[in-house]
């Protein structure tokens, strides 16, 4: 059973940002090259990992965003029943783990999701990151992995002025930190 | 400063990339038939021209891939990007 200590456990509302953090969220890494690797996840949870660059795919309760031409990040919209944290990733992980025909990856506990919404989200991470936001924010369900503040981050855009960034646990604190700091001055 | 192309994501800024050196190096078939001097070679001396050279790049902060590079070292003016195995589009 993984220990879901989550590290933050706060929002914050600012006149035009509301940053909070989510958790628990599944969150599980999928690694494979082949078409059996595609067609068994599109089989087994009706969702077709997105082969075009930057993009994702999802339904109403799992997206799964592309990360490399042969990894891809599931995970929940929703926040999850700890008691039942296992049954998807074992159902995966018997079918494509156990087949061989790719990896499965329990990353529920290694990225800590920070929801941010408002109408200054992109000004606010353009004050620390070099990625250019222009065609990203016209795109619904575009995804980026790129840095803010010198951090990876992976960012998926889910609605307008409504985007999930992932940053890894052991650099959240530090984050969510800069954040609530950059968000006062936006 | 200058923004890459990288092969998998588009075109990203450099400080998301990292270096990993001359490419093109092939190694040895066999290692163990080598003299030092010979295996050093092999191992650390590089070009290290000014002008265009052929490197390898890898994209850390983004999708984690190496690629190849045809850069332009005395003014950075990159001439090809192109994915890990396939052949120099230019010479």
């Amino acid at each position: 059973m993984l220990n879901f200590n989550s590290p933050i456990m706060d929002t914050k509302e600012y006149s035009e940002i509301k940053i909070s953090e989510v958790e628990p969220i599944l969150k599980i890494n999928l690694r494979g090259k082949s078409r059996d690797f595609i067609t068994k996840i599109g089989k087994e949870l009706s969702i077709i990992p997105p082969t075009e660059s930057n993009t994702s795919s999802g339904n109403e309760n799992l997206n799964i965003l592309w990360l490399g031409p042969d990894e891809w990040l599931l995970y929940s919209n929703n926040k999850i029943d700890l008691n039942n944290i296992n049954i998807l990733e074992n159902k995966l992980f018997n079918e494509i783990s156990k087949a061989k025909i790719g990896s499965v990856t329990n990353v529920s506990d290694h990225w800590i999701m920070i929801n941010l919404k408002g109408k200054k989200v992109f000004e606010l991470l353009a004050s620390g990151c070099p990625f250019n936001f222009n065609e990203f924010k016209k795109t619904k369900g575009s995804v980026t992995q790129t840095l803010l503040n010198h951090i990876d981050v992976i960012i998926h855009n889910k609605n307008i002025n409504d985007l999930n960034l992932f940053v890894r646990r052991s650099f959240s604190n530090h984050l969510w930190s800069w954040i609530k700091d950059s968000s006062r001055f936006i | 400063m200058f923004l890459i192309n990288c092969p998998y994501c588009g075109e990203r800024d450099q400080s998301e990339f990292s270096a990993g050196g001359e490419a093109h190096i092939v190694r040895p078939k066999q290692p163990t038939e080598l003299s030092d001097d010979q295996w050093a070679e092999f191992l650390f001396m590089r070009k290290n021209i000014k002008g265009v050279q052929f490197e390898r790049w890898n994209h850390a902060h983004g999708c984690r891939k190496w690629f190849n590079m045809v850069r332009d070292t005395s003014n950075d003016k990159i001439h090809a990007v192109y994915k890990m195995g396939e052949k120099p589009p230019i010479k």
